[in-house]
C-alpha cells in the first residue's frame, strides 16, 4: 500500500455567526489521499465542500473555527500545532491552496513576481530576489506560462491567465498536498480545459504528491481524480473510486446528482436530466435523522429516527443510508 | 509608456481648458454684482470737498485708474494682459495697496494654518481608521460614533465650541487674531509665542473635523480590503499578517489620497469659516472684506488663487494616480 500523504480523521469545523450561532459546515469528515493519488469532492453549493477546503489547511481565522478531529500531512499532525508554526512550516510548503475566485486572488497593486517574493520569503527569509526570480521563471516555464507574466500586475492578465498564474504561484514551493477549490468554475470552456490540464500536470511532473479537487460538477471529477467523495449538508454521503461513483452510484443523493447534470461521456449521455427537488437543510439546526430525508425519493419513517452512519462496504467504498446497497439498486431498477 | 503619455497630454489639455474658463468666470462674476465700489472710495477721498466738479474729476480719475469707464470686454482684455505680466492691479477697498500686496500679506497665514492642519488631520484620521478596522471590538465601537460626530459637525460649529470652551470659559487661549494686537510683527520670542498661542484653536478646529471624515473613510475601505479574496489567498500561502496588513492599507489608502488632494485644493475656501470666526489674518478674512467692499480686483485675484490651487491639486492627483494605481494605468493604456 502506498504511503498516505493526507489523512483526515473526523474533522469538524464550524462557523460562528455574528449572532453567536454555530454552523457545523464540516461535520466529522474523514478522508485519505495516498502518494500520487487525487481525491475529488463534489456536492451542491452550500454542502460544505468549500469549507472543507478551508478546514483542510489547518489554519483557521474568523468566522471559521476548528472544533475537533485531526489532519495529518505526511505523518505530521497539523491540528493542535501553534498557528504561527502552521503558517511558517505548513502553508505553501506542505499543503497549498487554489482559491475559488482566482479573479481577485492576487493583490491588484502588486506585480506577480513581488507577490511570489513575499510568499517565498515568508518561509525562507534568506532567499535573494535573484534566486526567487530564477525559481519562479523555471516553475512558470515548466507549467507553460511565459516568464513575462511575472512582471505584470494582475489587471494586465486575462481571466484564464490569472487562474494559471495563481496555480503556478500556489505550487511555487512544491507543496505535498494541493487543495483546489473549484479552480475552473468561473472560466470559459477553453480556459477550463487548460486549467484542469495544468492541475493534472502538477501531479504528472511530480510537483505535488496529492491532490484534493473540489467541484460541483461530479462528471468533471471522473476525468481528473482517482477517487470521489460526495458531500451533503456538511457530511460525507458516499465515497469510492471515480469510475464506480460515476457509473454506479449507491446513495440516492449521488444518484440524483449524476442525473441533474448534462454529461458528455458515452454511456451516461442518455440519462434523463432531472433537478433534485427541495433545498438542503438549515445547518444551524440540522435534522436529527438522515439529512437528505426531506428530498429523498425513497424516504421511510425510520430515516428520520436517528442519525445515519457511514456504511463501509470495502475497497474504499462507503455510503450513508439505512437502506442496504442491494435494495437501493433494486429500487433504481424498478424506477426505470 | 506611450499610453501613459497620451493620458498625461489629455489631462493637461483639460487642465488648460478649465483654467481658461475659470479665469473668465472669475473676472466677470464679481463685476456683475450690483453697486459701484469706485464711488465708495471717491466719497472717502472727497470728504470735505464741496466743489461738485472737483468730486466729478476725482471720480473720473479713479474710474480711469480701475478702468471701470471702459466696456466690460475691453476691461477683460486689459486684465488678461496685466495678469500675464503679474500685475493684479490695485485693491479698491484698501486703495492705495496693490492686490498683490494684500494677498501677499495674508496668504502665508492661511497656508501656515491650513496645510499642517490638513496633513495632521489626514495622517491621524487614517491611522485611527485603519486601527479601528484591524482591531475592531471596543476601539472601533468608540471611534466610529466619535468620528461620525466630528465629521458631521459644521466647521463654524466646531470653531465656536472650541472658542467658547477654551478661550471664553477656560481662558487658555486668546479669542481672536493671528497674534497679540498690541505687538508689532518681529522675530522676537514673545511674538513667536503669541503666534503659537493664537494658532491653536483655529488649527484644532480644522484638524478635528478632518480626523473624523478621514477615519470613517479609511475604516470602511480597510474593512472592505481586509475581506478581499487576495487577503485569504495570501494567508493560505503562509504570508505573515503584518505583511498582509501592509497590502490592505496600501490599497485602502488609494481613495484616501483623493480626499487629501481635495482638502489641499480647497484649502483657501475651507479656511474662510475658521478664519472669520477667529478673526485670523489669512486669505479667508481677506475674501470676506473684498466681497463686502465690492473689491473686483481683489475678489478676482483671490478666487483665481482658489481655483488655481484646486485645479493644480486635481491635476497632480490624476497624474500621480496613473502612476501608483496599476489598474488606472492599465485602463489608460488600452
Amino acid at each position: 500500500m502506498a504511503k498516505v500523504i493526507l489523512e483526515v480523521n473526523e474533522l469538524t469545523t464550524r462557523y460562528i455567526t455574528r449572532f453567536r450561532e454555530s454552523i457545523y459546515a464540516v461535520d466529522h469528515v474523514s478522508l485519505k489521499v495516498e502518494d500520487g493519488k487525487s481525491l475529488g469532492i463534489a456536492g451542491e453549493s452550500g454542502c460544505g465542500k468549500s469549507t472543507l477546503a478551508l478546514s483542510l489547511m489547518g489554519y483557521y481565522f474568523a468566522p471559521l473555527y476548528y472544533t475537533s478531529g485531526e489532519i495529518i500531512v505526511d505523518e505530521r499532525h497539523i491540528t493542535g500545532m501553534d498557528p504561527d508554526a502552521v503558517r511558517k512550516t505548513i502553508l505553501g510548503t506542505e499543503i497549498s491552496y487554489i482559491p475559488q475566485a482566482a479573479m481577485n486572488a492576487l493583490n491588484p497593486t502588486r506585480r506577480v513576481i513581488n507577490f511570489i517574493e513575499d510568499v517565498i520569503q515568508a518561509h525562507r527569509p534568506q532567499t535573494t530576489k535573484r534566486e526567487i526570480y530564477e525559481m519562479a521563471r523555471e516553475r512558470f516555464e515548466l507549467l507553460g506560462l511565459p516568464a513575462e507574466v511575472l512582471q505584470k500586475h494582475p489587471v494586465e492578465l486575462s481571466g484564464g491567465m490569472k487562474q494559471r498564474t495563481v496555480i503556478a504561484t500556489s505550487v511555487i514551493l512544491s507543496p505535498k498536498v494541493l487543495i483546489a477549490d473549484e479552480p475552473s468554475s468561473a472560466l470559459d470552456v477553453t480556459s477550463q480545459k487548460m486549467v484542469i490540464k495544468m492541475v493534472m500536470d502538477l501531479m504528472e511532473k511530480g510537483i505535488i504528491k496529492a491532490l484534493v479537487f473540489i467541484t460541483h460538477e461530479l462528471p468533471l471529477l471522473y476525468n481528473v481524480t482517482d477517487d470521489i467523495m460526495v458531500m451533503y449538508a456538511g457530511q460525507v454521503v458516499e465515497r469510492g473510486a471515480a469510475q464506480e461513483m460515476v457509473f454506479d452510484p449507491i446513495h440516492p443523493y449521488t444518484k440524483a446528482l449524476m442525473g441533474s447534470i448534462i454529461v458528455p461521456e458515452a454511456g451516461l449521455r442518455n440519462v434523463k436530466l432531472a433537478a433534485i427537488p427541495g433545498t438542503p437543510p438549515n445547518l444551524k439546526k440540522p435534522p436529527s435523522g438522515c439529512r437528505f430525508a426531506d428530498r429523498c425519493k425513497f424516504v421511510m419513517p425510520e430515516c428520520r429516527a436517528a442519525s445515519v452512519d457511514l456504511r463501509d462496504i470495502g475497497a474504499g467504498r462507503a455510503y450513508r443510508c439505512i437502506i442496504p446497497e442491494e435494495d437501493l439498486r433494486r429500487l433504481y431498477k424498478n424506477e426505470k | 509608456m506611450k499610453g501613459y503619455r497620451d493620458y498625461f497630454l489629455k489631462k493637461l489639455a483639460w487642465f488648460v481648458v478649465t483654467v481658461v474658463v475659470a479665469f473668465t468666470l472669475n473676472f466677470f462674476l464679481p463685476r456683475l454684482m450690483p453697486g459701484d465700489p469706485v464711488a465708495a472710495i471717491v466719497s472717502r477721498m472727497a470728504q470735505g470737498m464741496s466743489n461738485a466738479t472737483g468730486v466729478q474729476a476725482v471720480y473720473e480719475q479713479y474710474t480711469r485708474l480701475f478702468a471701470t469707464d471702459k466696456p466690460m470686454l475691453e476691461q477683460y482684455i486689459i486684465y488678461i494682459r496685466n495678469v500675464l505680466n503679474g500685475d493684479f492691479g490695485y485693491s479698491i477697498s484698501q486703495y492705495p495697496r496693490t492686490v498683490a500686496d494684500v494677498i501677499g500679506a495674508s496668504v502665508w497665514w492661511t497656508i501656515a494654518l491650513q496645510f499642517p492642519a490638513i496633513i495632521v488631520g489626514w495622517i491621524v484620521g487614517n491611522t485611527l481608521g485603519a486601527l479601528a478596522a484591524y482591531i475592531r471590538k471596543g476601539f472601533d465601537k468608540v471611534l466610529l460614533p466619535l468620528s461620525i460626530f466630528l465629521s458631521n459637525m459644521p466647521a463654524f460649529g466646531m470653531a465656536i465650541v472650541l472658542l467658547v470652551i477654551f478661550a471664553v470659559d477656560l481662558k487658555w487661549f486668546p479669542t481672536s487674531g493671528g497674534y497679540d494686537y498690541a505687538m508689532i510683527p518681529s522675530t522676537s520670542w514673545e511674538f513667536v509665542w503669541s503666534v503659537i498661542v493664537h494658532y491653536q484653536l483655529p488649527f484644532w478646529s480644522i484638524v478635528l473635523i478632518t480626523i473624523g471624515g478621514q477615519a470613517i473613510g479609511m475604516r470602511s475601505m480597510a474593512i472592505y480590503e481586509l475581506n478581499a479574496d487576495y487577503v485569504k489567498y495570501a494567508r493560505f500561502l503562509g504570508i505573515k499578517d503584518s505583511k498582509i496588513i501592509r497590502y490592505v492599507f496600501r490599497n485602502a489608502m488609494l481613495p484616501q489620497i483623493t480626499g487629501l488632494a481635495l482638502s489641499i485644493g480647497t484649502m483657501v475656501s475651507g479656511a474662510l469659516v475658521a478664519e472669520i470666526i477667529f478673526n485670523y489674518p489669512g486669505l479667508g478674512s481677506t475674501i470676506l472684506t473684498a466681497v463686502l467692499g465690492g473689491d473686483y480686483p481683489l475678489i478676482s485675484a483671490t478666487t483665481l488663487i482658489i481655483t488655481f490651487m484646486a485645479l493644480v491639486a486635481f491635476f497632480a492627483l490624476e497624474i500621480i494616480y496613473g502612476l501608483i494605481d496599476p489598474r488606472i494605468k492599465a485602463a489608460q493604456s488600452e
